[in-house]
């Protein structure tokens, strides 16, 4: 502690910009993993909030994924003697057009039964409403809504609140408001209560129920309960807790949590070579100090301890830095990804509390310490081994030894060849990738300060000739003191490969969308229940249908049921739709199987169509026979094809109509696709049905245009947050250059104070420093660019193996590399101008006696 | 040449220092002087007030006919440039140049063309007897050569005064009075005004006029 304050304090004080890039670098990584976790979790656990509160004294749910199931299945399970009480509920989201509110949550219960399971505590309402519930039941407009909202709103009992249902606008009445707390604070406390026979009509679920919830009779255990009601209903339901749904949920949108996890540890990955820079050049410079220290008997574990000591409090302010703005960056971030959520998984939840996770800011914390101290290790280790007798000999430690360069080429040798042998092996697709991945890059960064001498040595007589002296000087810099560049070069480096890995990913994703999209999406409208064309909430009956196919100007209708069933333990997306409509007017790209009988088979249900990215991810092949839960039972049917399909994120499986009704009893639909006939414009189109069908329904009519754009918009905001990492990346990189310049500039501090006394004017030595800056951002950029070509195949084979299962082609983000050079040299630039100043304005008398 | 009025330095710190002390002076055009006197004398400082380096806290430095007190850094640059070649006691090469392109650097810098500026800087080096090490880089020359190429750079625009600021004083003996012999010839033969800040009294004793500062005042004007 003593050393610390003798002789890091000092420094400390003496070198507070670089101490402070230092701390920034550590602390842009922990922001980026604290906001996008916390952001994640609090979506994560603002749903899970509302499924408990929403539960009340439920020990199991029955469901049969989103598809819902007959009213008959509450007889049969309340008949059941394990049971004590079972209810039936629905639950939608809703616009409510109100000012800042947002969504609100109706749960549809059966109120008779239901306060055996929730508690509803009244703040006010109709005394006849609280004391007998069956009054709720005979006047079907009634609602309750939580104090939050009605406070908000300016609600009071006997007022009225409308909504777009199935059968048109309705306005309910307010017969109770519930008073704060438990079920009432569920979904943020936007919920309201509807009457479940009501809610039938209004959501159109037919005479069907979402779920139900119920209570074991008090002997029973929950094991015993559930394989009850497994008997009883068969395979095709889930039993299961409610905390069971958070895991669904969790499983949904598990790809942007891996996405989220894979670019906060790269964003650390950087900063931990912007720590390792700076210790490396702190070891450098006071070499003399280490020799003197090790000379009045300090000890090689003192030194080293000292210096992983200062790394150490370093990381610690940095993570504790990053954890405020992490956390800050959540609360902004929160709603965001809530909302795209829903947009993308069509799944409602609200965000309640963005609070900080103790188990995430432990982490934060040991991560960003850890991180630090890491970086610092080798640092620390050289201080430990320096030689008393040769510490004043300061140059020679600025470059490194050949032994150093000799180790660094045999490891990156082996690395590359690990690669290879990754690359050529075949089996555990996941695992070779990740470890040819990560062997690619240590490879790269092994080789980096030989590339750069290669490089700079190339560029020496292009940078000469656009300014000799200054030229001459930045290339030489950068030759002469590799120690002092290459960490920064290589936090460039792996940066702007990010930038090529993930702007190869997603312009490939756009492109495998839009081809999608030209073969798949080419009805003229689209008839959904909901505004946003994910959301599943409200459903059609199946005789809007027959209407829309009465209008003379419609050419064909596709009636489209969507839902998401358990498949292989998680939620997967079902696509129902009249396959032989659909092969007429589809030309997805097969990938297995042939096409004319591969529609024949599945349109006479004797097949079902995969999503090529699904089939991957749950290894599923042509002719496989798969097993699917209905409410009628497991459904088993081949694989009749497998197609390119973005329906969902995770893909879907395709299936007729005809079978879908059978086997779920359900007819209801989610979206109709509407062919004109030909001569009908689209806007005539969409206005003529909003003519004869809007007045008496809920719908909303798209144009294709409107629907490829929703799709376009949702899948910009996913990569909007992809650029927004890539942006962290750029900034701690910046931050590296910064420091290096810094550092170089201490350094060179007589050096350039002799340039100015042999006639060097202020221009030409900011002109050296701005060179030298936009030399490193070149070389950085032209290795990033290589190394992400590399990076790009790797991303493209995890994303189709491990991740979503969708087949990339490889394609070189060119033009995001050609906006790269001459960005990061701008950036370079603007980065230089600071430290240019400093060199220029420095006492040229104290520059030249520097030593 | 060089005249200073009433010069007087002072650095300002936790504690006032006057370096300079209302110093005048004039030195004139081809003379050859040293300036001598203990550590903490002012010599330095008035070397780098002369070279444009530093500038007086009071006080008039003329320097050719021009007053330095009243331009600005970039003119004080051109001064340097134009009519000051510099010496230094740690030769203060750049590192990652050849010789050739330390010797070159201020011609380079005044913006010569390539063919001029590689005749000059060839012709300097055969001048101090470096013709045979053009691509070399300075870690890879003695002490005595480092400071050949340094003299080599200060005569590059053979410039009308030339500063040394102990140009003996990181070199064994006989390799400083080679330096200082060449010094000697370079003066008759190209007629500056050379100014030599020493300790070496062998080194003061050899030019023709020789200054004494004490306490940052001239106590001894010795002309030989």
């Amino acid at each position: 502690m003593m050393l610390l304050r003798l002789l890091t304090w000092p420094y400390v004080r003496k070198h507070k910009l670089r101490t402070i890039l230092t701390i920034a670098g550590i602390a842009l990584g922990v922001i980026v993993f604290v906001g996008m976790r916390t952001a994640n979790d609090s979506v994560l656990y603002g749903f899970q909030q509302t499924v408990d509160r929403l539960a009340g004294k439920a020990q199991l749910q029955i469901s049969s994924g989103e598809t819902g199931f007959p009213e008959e299945v509450l007889e049969r399970v309340q008949a059941l003697p394990e049971v004590d009480v079972a209810v039936p509920v629905i639950e939608a989201t809703v616009k409510t057009g109100l000012p800042g509110q947002g969504n609100i949550l109706i749960l549809g219960v059966d109120m008779t039964g239901d306060r055996s399971l929730r508690q509803y505590e009244f703040e006010e309402g109709d005394e006849s409403f609280i004391d007998d519930p069956l009054v709720f039941l005979a006047q079907p407009d009634s609602l309750m809504v939580t104090s939050e909202f009605a406070a908000h709103n300016h609600l009071a009992t006997g007022g009225k609140i409308s909504f777009d249902t199935m059968i048109g606008p309705r306005q309910f009445t307010i017969r109770g408001i519930m008073k704060s707390g438990g079920l009432a604070s569920a979904f943020g406390g936007n919920l309201a209560i509807m009457d479940i026979y009501a809610a039938q009509k209004v959501f159109g679920r037919g005479r069907g129920f979402d779920r139900i919830d119920l209570k074991l009779k008090p002997d029973v255990s929950l094991a015993k309960g559930q394989s009850a009601l497994e008997a009883l209903l068969g395979s095709g339901y889930q039993i299961e807790p409610p905390s069971s749904r958070g895991k669904q949920f969790e499983s949904i949108s598990r790809i942007f949590s891996i996405g989220a996890s894979l670019n906060s540890a790269f964003a650390l990955l950087i900063g931990l070579f912007i720590i390792y820079n700076t210790f490396a050049i702190a070891v450098t410079q006071r070499r003399s100090e280490i020799g003197i220290l090790r000379s009045l008997g300090a000890s090689r574990r003192q030194v080293r301890g000292l210096f992983l000591l200062e790394s150490a409090i370093l990381g610690l302010t940095g993570s504790i830095l990053g954890i405020v703005f992490g956390l800050l960056m959540a609360r902004g971030m929160a709603n965001y990804v809530s909302s795209l959520f829903g947009e993308i998984y069509g799944v409602a939840q609200r965000v309640e509390t963005v609070a900080a996770d103790p188990k995430i800011i432990a982490l934060a914390l040991g991560i960003g310490v850890a991180t630090s101290m890491l970086a610092a290790w080798l640092p620390a280790r050289d201080a430990s081994q320096v030689d008393p007798a040769k510490a004043l000999h300061k140059g020679a430690y600025e470059s490194f030894t050949a032994e150093e360069g000799r180790l660094r080429l045999i490891g990156a040798a082996c690395f590359l060849a690990a690669a290879a042998v990754c690359l050529f092996l075949r089996g555990a697709e996941g695992l070779r990738l990740y470890a040819g991945y990560l062997s690619v890059v240590l490879a790269a960064i092994l080789l980096a300060p030989a590339m750069v001498r290669c490089l700079v040595a190339a560029l020496r007589p292009l940078l000469r000739s656009l300014l000799p002296v200054e030229g001459a000087l930045a290339a030489g810099s950068l030759i002469q003191s590799p120690r002092r560049t290459s960490a920064t070069v290589v936090a460039v480096m792996l940066s702007i490969s990010l930038v090529v890995g993930l702007g190869g990913v997603s312009n490939s994703s756009y492109q495998s969308l839009m081809g999608w999209m030209n073969n798949v999406l080419n009805p003229d409208l689209f008839v959904a229940a909901s505004e946003q064309i994910s959301d599943r909430g409200f459903r059609f009956p199946a005789s809007i249908g027959d209407e829309l196919r009465r209008m003379d100007f419609i050419d064909e209708v596709q009636m489209v049921r969507t839902a998401r069933v358990r498949f292989r333990g998680a939620p997967v997306m079902i696509v129902a739709v009249t396959i032989d409509s659909l092969a007429r007017r589809v030309h997805p790209q097969v990938v297995a199987g042939d096409p004319s009988r591969m529609y024949r088979e599945a349109a006479a249900g004797r097949g079902v169509l995969f999503a090529d990215s699904l089939a991957r991810l749950k290894g599923v092949e042509l002719g496989d026979t798969v097993e699917i839960p209905s409410p009628a039972g497991v459904l088993k049917l081949p694989v009749v094809g497998i197609t390119i399909d973005y329906s969902d994120q995770q893909g879907a499986i395709l299936m007729d109509r005809s079978v879908f009704v059978r086997n779920w009893k359900d007819d209801t639909v989610n979206l109709f696709r509407v062919y004109l006939t030909k001569g009908t414009t689209a806007g005539e189109g969409k206005r003529r049905i909003l003519a004869q069908l809007g007045a008496r329904n809920r719908l909303f009519v798209l144009t294709n245009d409107q629907v490829r754009r929703f799709i376009l918009r949702v899948t910009d905001q996913w990569f909007s947050l992809t650029y927004m990492q890539i942006f962290v990346a750029v900034l701690v990189a910046v931050l590296g250059i910064v420091n290096s310049l810094t550092v170089s500039i201490t350094d060179r501090r007589r050096e350039l104070a002799v340039l100015q006394a042999v006639g060097g004017l202020r221009r030409q030595v900011r002109q050296a420093v701005w060179m030298e800056a936009m030399a490193i951002a070149l070389v950085s950029v032209l290795l990033g660019l290589a190394l992400g070509a590399v990076i790009l195949f790797y991303y493209i084979g995890i994303i189709r193996e491990e991740i979503a299962g969708v087949r990339l082609e490889y394609e070189y983000p060119v033009r995001i590399a050609l906006a790269l050079i001459p960005a990061m040299i701008a950036v370079a630039f603007l980065s230089a101008l600071g430290p240019a100043e400093s060199a220029v304005r420095s006492s040229l008398v104290e520059a030249l006696e520097y030593e | 040449m060089i005249d200073l009025q009433d010069v007087s330095k002072q650095f300002d710190g936790k504690r006032k220092v006057t370096a300079l002390d209302q110093v005048s002076l004039s030195i004139a055009k081809g003379e050859m002087v040293s300036l001598v006197g203990a550590s903490g004398s002012g010599k330095s400082t008035m070397l780098n007030l002369i070279g444009g380096l530093d500038k007086p806290s009071s006080g008039e430095i003329i320097v050719d006919g021009q007053r330095l007190s009243r331009v600005s850094d970039d003119q004080l640059t051109r001064v340097r440039r134009d009519k000051i070649g510099f010496i230094f006691q740690f030769f203060n090469l750049l590192p990652t140049l050849s010789c050739l392109e330390n010797a070159a650097l201020p011609l380079h810098l005044r913006g010569w063309n390539r063919r001029r500026i590689d005749e000059r800087a060839r012709e300097l080096l055969d001048l101090v007897q470096l013709g045979h090490r053009l691509d070399h880089l300075p870690e890879e020359l003695s002490g005595g050569e480092r400071q050949r190429v340094a003299i080599a750079r200060a005569l590059s625009v053979y410039p009308p005064i030339l500063l040394a600021d102990e140009p003996t004083g990181n070199l064994d003996s006989h390799t400083g009075a080679e330096i200082l012999h060449l010094i000697r010839n370079l003066h008759q033969r190209l007629g500056a005004t050379i100014l030599i800040v020493t300790h070496d009294m062998g080194v003061a004793e050899s030019c023709p006029r020789t200054i004494r500062l004490k306490d940052g005042k001239v106590v001894e004007d010795i002309r030989r």
